[in-house]
């Protein structure tokens, strides 16, 4: 059936060959084996949920959990055949329930030896393999702590890593690749629009405050946020290592940014987390308001969750690179 | 022989608590602490039960220095009743007097009819037999220093200090209880602020003041006016009581 | 009444008593092995069970197997140890600062391990060669001895000793604090808050193996006490008067119930109430001589912990509520009706 698939795909320059079953992976320093496609996979955080669902697995999938925000509209439709376990953290009991014969995880506390859900072994000792997103194994290690400081900026390839890794495990290796192009397509395209840029935007991201008089959460200068500003042929007025600072706004006013990126997020926890807040905050106030940015309203709304390093980032550039060019930032 | 101390000497900082102190207890008999407030009474008492260490001097039992006795066999001979000792547990009566026994006991285990023997006899001593199963939450103030009279005669020890047992009591517990302790034939040195009562009961006293001992002896050697004018600062007269023959002090406005 | 005492204190009845609220403990954990999400039939839970010790050889479906011996078993049978310590040393810290309001908590315990946890998770101390539980123990044990400088070895006293604990709790909490405003992100900061609420959903065997010797070896040292604990019930001087050597007994005490208490705290997280209610619990039923509380709070913080976390399990569907909430849940009107009870009785 792999060989059918490779020749149909054949006009794309990125095909790959079809799996040879036994696969074997080593992945976050397990060895994984897989004699087949998985055909009942639970995939444990939306950013891997929606990977599976990019590649088009929806079918292939037994259930999901862990929403922090809404899934990608292009993916809802897809998304509604799938099981959904949990929005929350699910119990190992549900994803047993479902039977499944493969787990994916986004993040360690998921899946992973300090995790309350479940560990490697619990799906190891059921014959079931799993799968750890090779983007938080990576910092574990080199930069210190399992979400913390980075010491060197985020890219894409972690993500194409994984990408790659899930597509080949479910055998659809080209479908992988495909994706891997879209997004690259994107990315060049993005830093494409800001070549002929002389100038360097300072952009602040701003993700939520638990009250305007409280400090911000900031998208750090290495993480996602980073990547993004990186991306628009900017830089992220952050200049600590730290993923998420938390700055006070007298901080903010101190840094002059020339953007802000505010953040829109689904969950409701705090009023500022609609970005409507955010903008009459950031009017009213009487020292921010004088912020060149906001009096010339270089104000931008991004998808909250593209300040997380999954591939909601390509998705928050674009948001914020149409509205950098309607403000006539671009030229 | 029995409790004695020589040369004894408390500080607490760099004040002086009890200051030389050297006494004796006779055998069954009753000694009276007495002094005013802050003469260090209450810390004497202390150190003869052992549960300070003294700056200088010793505290002898039977000759022997406390600091060579083991905390244990300490407790098997000498009892100590406070001035007033609470508690929030909601334990029983009988549970209360049968602690005085833990002396005698091993960790684990090992309660024996002799220790039900112990406590039932401390039981009757205070007249509380009926009351064993009775809260101690529910008990008045004399109700409770009786069950603590209990408690130390439960530990069947030779010798008994009692810091202002009576304090807190009506008239009738007040007299109750020195009675009780002084038909028991055990070594006791009681704290008293009652001077009458100490001239009623008490077979010796003595007498401290900012932690010296200033009088020792029979109550009507001690007891004079002078001193109740010196040390108490009351002016009295005293004389023979025509009831009970002991010295009895008139306090006069 | 006195002949019946006797005859009770002499012939078994402690023992028979023990014997059977083992067999109610015993029957709790069976309940938190047969009772879960997963609907799985009594008799495959009964073989499963049989199956892994080796007395049969049914054949099962292996994730029935597993669900029941190598998560709920292991999960159950943590919840009781975890509760018996946390009642146990409730008991004794309600008995050595003579405080009805003392918890396992009251030394700085949690509030330590919340900071050692914080420090592995946020800031990433040991380099991932650490786990956040050893962080946690770390973090527990610093604040018990950053509480014993404070009240001066057991010098202090009952009342210096609990504000000494009030001091170290505000100042690690405060570090907590700082370390997750400052540093964490917002996935970070709930992770610990989920840490701080207390799960028992990352336990396993070796965590019970862990446990259990812990906890046992606890309640051993402290029944050897018991009777000492009894003549605290007056204060310190009583103590000592009635030969008990005070100042030992309360090092030792305090340094059991701290690695108690620790090794809970830094394995399953922070769970409240056990340790308050249940000492309370036990001494309305079998009143307050230690040589029967302490073997009645062990049972009963065991089969109290093994239902809160059955209810947890199975109370939302396809997610498990923080034990911490059923604690509290349930402690708070358990607690008002001992309460109630207590003072009519007197």
């Amino acid at each position: 059936m792999g060989i059918i698939i490779a020749s149909t795909l054949s006009a794309n320059p990125a095909s790959a060959a079809p799996t040879a079953y036994p696969l074997t992976l080593n992945n976050c320093g397990v060895d994984v084996t897989f004699e087949k496609a998985p055909e009942r996979a639970i995939a444990l955080g939306q950013n891997s949920a929606e990977i599976m669902l990019l590649l088009g697995l929806e079918n292939h999938m037994a259930g999901t959990a862990f929403w922090p925000s809404r899934v990608l509209p292009e993916l809802a439709k897809a998304n509604e055949q799938v099981k959904l376990l949990s929005v929350e953290s699910p119990s190992l009991e549900a994803i047993l329930t479902e039977r499944p014969d493969f787990v994916a995880a986004q993040l360690l506390n998921l899946l992973g030896p300090e995790s309350k859900i479940a560990k490697r072994e619990d799906f190891a000792n059921l014959g079931i393999p799993s799968y750890v997103s090779p983007g938080v194994c990576a910092t574990n290690h080199d930069s210190g702590d399992v979400h913390g400081a980075r010491t060197d900026l985020w890219n894409m390839d972690l993500l194409y890593q994984e990408i790659t890794e899930l597509s080949q495990i479910f055998d659809v290796a080209d479908r992988g690749q495909q994706v891997i192009a879209d997004f690259k397509a994107r990315e060049a395209a993005l830093r494409q629009r800001v070549s002929g840029e002389s100038q360097d935007l300072s952009i602040v991201f701003w993700f939520s405050s638990p009250s305007p008089a409280d400090d911000a959460y900031l998208g750090g200068k290495n993480g996602a946020s980073g990547f993004i500003a990186d991306l628009l042929g900017g830089h992220n007025v952050m200049q600590t290592d730290v993923e998420w600072p938390t700055v006070s706004w007298e901080g903010i006013i101190a840094t002059n940014p020339g953007v802000i990126v505010i953040a829109e997020l689904d969950r409701n926890r705090w009023e500022l987390d609609k970005p409507e807040a955010k903008i009459a905050f950031l009017k009213s106030d009487p020292a921010v308001s004088q912020l060149e940015a906001v009096k010339n309203g270089y104000i931008v709304t991004m998808d909250g969750q593209a300040m997380n390093p999954t591939i909601r980032t390509i998705y928050g550039a674009e948001q914020v690179a149409d509205q950098l060019e309607e403000l006539g930032l671009f030229k | 022989m029995t409790i004695a101390a020589e040369g004894l000497t408390w500080k607490v900082g760099r004040t002086v608590i009890v200051d030389n102190v050297s006494l004796r207890a006779e055998p069954g008999k009753m000694l009276g602490l007495l002094g005013p407030n802050g003469s260090g009474k209450s810390s004497l008492l202390r150190l003869l039960a052992g549960l300070r260490k003294a700056n200088a001097g010793q505290v002898t039992l039977d000759g022997k220095d406390l600091r060579h006795i083991k905390r244990s066999a300490m407790a098997r001979r000498v009892a100590l009743v406070e001035q007033q000792s609470s508690t929030e547990s909601n334990v029983r009566v009988r549970e209360v007097v049968e602690l005085g026994r833990i002396p005698h006991l091993p960790p684990l285990g090992g309660w024996t009819r002799a220790d039900d023997a112990a406590v039932d006899a401390a039981l009757e001593r205070v007249g509380m037999t009926e009351r064993g199963e009775q809260y101690w939450q529910s008990l008045s103030g004399g109700e409770r220093q009786r069950v603590h009279i209990a408690r130390a005669l439960a530990q069947t020890p030779s010798e008994l200090l009692l810091d202002e047992p009576t304090n807190h009591l009506d008239i009738q517990h007040q007299i109750e209880l020195l009675r009780l302790i002084s038909d028991v034939s055990l070594t006791s040195i009681i704290a008293l602020h009652d001077l009458n009562h100490a001239a009623m009961f008490c077979d010796h006293v003595l007498v401290m003041q900012k932690g010296r001992i200033v009088a020792h002896g029979a109550p009507e050697a001690v007891l004079t006016e002078t001193l109740l004018s010196e040390v108490f600062r009351v002016q009295a007269r005293v004389e023979p009581s025509p009831h009970h023959g002991k010295p009895h002090i008139h306090y006069l406005l | 009444m006195t002949a019946l005492r006797q005859a009770v204190r002499e012939q078994a009845g402690p023992g028979l008593l023990l014997l059977l609220s083992t067999v109610l403990l015993l029957l709790a954990v069976g309940a938190g092995t047969g009772i879960g999400e997963m609907a799985i039939p009594i008799d495959t839970t009964f073989f499963a069970v049989t199956n892994r010790l080796g007395w049969s050889a049914v054949d099962l479906d292996p994730i029935h197997q597993s669900v029941i011996w190598d998560y709920r078993l292991s999960r159950s049978l943590v919840a009781a140890c975890c509760g018996a310590g946390l009642a146990l040393c409730g008991a004794i810290l309600q008995s050595l600062l003579r405080n009805a309001l003392a918890e396992p908590y009251v030394l700085g315990v949690s509030a330590g391990a919340s900071t050692g946890a914080v420090g592995i998770i946020v800031l990433g101390l040991g380099a991932g060669s650490i786990t956040i539980s050893a962080g946690a123990f770390v973090g527990a044990f610093a604040s018990f001895a950053f509480v014993a400088l404070l009240s001066n070895g057991a010098r202090g006293g009952a009342g210096k000793t609990i504000l000494a604990g009030v001091a170290a709790s505000q100042l690690f909490n405060a570090l907590t604090s700082y370390i997750v405003s400052t540093s964490a992100n917002a996935q970070q900061a709930r992770d610990v808050m989920f840490w701080l609420l207390g799960s028992f959903g990352g336990v396993r065997w070796s965590e019970f193996q862990l446990i259990l010797v812990v906890v046992i070896i606890g309640f051993c040292v402290c029944i050897y006490f018991a009777r000492a604990l009894d003549a605290f019930a007056f204060g310190d001087d009583a103590a000592a008067s009635l030969g008990i050597p005070v100042r030992t007994v309360r090092i030792v005490l305090f340094g059991v119930t701290a690695l108690m208490t620790a090794t809970i705290v830094s394995m399953v997280g922070s769970i409240g109430f056990v340790g308050l209610v249940v000492p309370h619990a036990a001494r309305f039923i079998v009143g307050p001589s230690h040589e029967r509380l302490l073997p009645t709070c062990v049972v009963g913080g065991g089969i109290f912990m093994v239902l809160a976390d059955i209810v947890s399990r199975v109370v939302l569907p396809q997610q498990v509520l923080p034990i911490g909430v059923v604690t509290a849940l349930v402690g708070v009107p358990f607690f008002s009706v001992i309460l109630y009870r207590t003072e009519r009785a007197r």
